[in-house]
């Protein structure tokens, strides 16, 4: 029995320090340049990690992305996208409040109380049509802003969360103990509540990404490279503010 | 006394020989200069020539706006310098026909696009940033930055970035990694551009 119980982790190891890609040479600068800009040591164990990922997408997210497309009429959807939104407005507040934007945290707030009452429920995201436009924070930005840097350490593909970085993934069990929703309330119906809530929030989220997702598949000669890219330039935009607020959505066709 | 005077007439011509240039190199040119691209292009996405002729319209007004060898050349990255005269004129040949390819593989998608020029902001040496706003029909529209760099004289693109991302580094980034795994071959990128290309060539064919 001992030794089984040792196997699993020796070869854990083993595959991880067959994972690391070498550092090039100081006589190659450049190539040394080129490393820390991909920042990316663990790639052979992502890369497996990713076609793992990849064979989950093809059978199960993207099919089920495809259908909530086709038989979910659009103005559910985006009934449904807006309440997933507005859920995550409190947690947005607090991260705000830990990033010292006292007036976004402000925002947020009213934001939040706007849609709760007279957007019933977050149903209709009134608070845009007062001006108050939708933005999204998360722990890991809130990291990145107190260590004064948008280098989140080594990049990570997680086992079907896909790219992150050691930073994001070290944000994110604090990030889900931030939110209040995984506080509120308690029984079997909560806790239904709080899986369909995961679940919506997935499919939902893949059904925004179906188009621009082929696109970078179709165009890439690297997939895995160029979504690594892409993570990295768009975690940067997201800590510096510098994106336009989020896509609003709209329940009829435009 | 001298060097003074001579650091004052070699300040005098250089303000004389860039006043033409710097009237010329302004947000506003800039985003003109987009705006009278982006229309060019529409017409011709738009219009109901046969495939070939329209790609070849296409095709020249993507070679007039964009620094193709430029951007192809910060792609190749550090490679650029260690590939040999007949890899850098087949990937310069390659980059070309992939950008065109790549649109129009698409044509059927990019019919009556919208677009509108929102803000144009100076971005330093790099040039001006042009912001548009791209709607397809029934979908949410879509932030395209244009990088116009006027360092040749004339305004030309330099980088599109989508939503925050960078088309230029996403590229790069790719590019280095299929090198990296051919081996550090640039001959490795060449094959997979091949293919690519070949790959586009069959989608093109096989849209209505």
């Amino acid at each position: 029995m001992p030794r089984s119980r040792l196997v699993a982790p020796v070869l854990g190891l083993a595959l991880v320090v067959a994972g690391c890609a070498t550092v090039p040479p100081e006589s190659d600068p450049e190539a040394r340049a080129e490393y820390f800009e991909r920042n990316d040591p663990l790639e052979p164990l992502n890369r497996a990690v990713f076609a793992v990922n990849e064979a989950f997408d093809h059978l199960l997210f993207r099919p089920a992305a495809e259908a909530y497309r086709i038989f979910v009429p659009r103005p559910v959807r985006t009934g449904i996208g807006n309440v997933l939104d507005n859920l995550l407005v409190p947690k947005t507040a607090a991260n705000q409040l830990l990033q010292g934007r006292a007036d976004e945290a402000a925002a947020s707030a009213a934001r939040f109380i706007i849609n709760s009452t007279l957007g019933v429920l977050g149903i209709f995201d009134v608070a845009s049509e007062m001006g108050i436009e939708p933005r999204f924070e998360d722990f890991g930005q809130t990291l990145a802003v107190w260590a004064g840097t948008t280098n989140g350490g080594p990049y990570l593909v997680l086992p079907i969360l896909g790219p992150s970085n050691l930073r994001d993934t070290f944000a994110l069990p604090i990030d889900v103990a931030m939110d209040p929703w995984t506080w509120i309330g308690q029984g079997d119906q909560v806790r239904a509540l709080r899986t369909g809530r995961t679940v919506t929030q997935a499919i939902d989220t893949r059904e925004q990404f179906i188009e621009a997702g082929d696109a970078l598949r179709a165009q890439s000669l690297d997939f895995y490279a160029a979504l690594r890219s892409v993570y990295q330039q768009r975690r940067e935009r997201d800590i510096r503010n510098e994106g336009r607020p989020q896509v609003r959505r709209f329940f009829d066709e435009r | 006394m001298r060097l003074h005077r001579r650091g004052l007439v070699a300040g005098l011509a250089g303000v004389l020989l860039l006043a033409p240039t710097a009237r010329a190199n302004t947000p506003e040119a800039a985003a003109a200069f987009i705006e009278s691209r982006g229309t060019a292009l529409k017409e011709v996405l738009d219009s109901d020539t046969p495939l070939a002729e329209k790609r070849e319209r296409m095709a020249e007004i993507l070679r007039e706006a964009v620094d193709v060898r430029g951007v192809a050349q910060f792609v190749l990255g550090r490679h650029w310098r260690t590939a040999s005269e007949a890899e850098r004129a087949e990937y310069l040949r390659l980059f070309e026909a992939t950008l065109i390819r790549n649109l129009s593989a698409r044509f059927g998608e990019l019919r009556g696009l919208r677009f509108t020029v929102s803000r144009s902001q100076p971005r330093g040496e790099e040039g001006v940033l042009v912001t548009t706003m791209v709607e397809q029909p029934g979908q949410a529209p879509v932030q395209l930055d244009w990088l116009v760099s006027f360092a040749s004289g004339r305004p030309l693109i330099v980088d599109l970035v989508a939503e925050g991302t960078s088309l230029r580094i996403t590229q790069r980034s790719e590019y280095s990694a299929v090198i990296q795994r051919g081996g550090g071959r640039v001959g490795a990128l060449l094959d997979a551009m091949r293919q690519q290309l070949s790959a586009l060539e069959q989608r093109e064919l096989a849209q209505k």
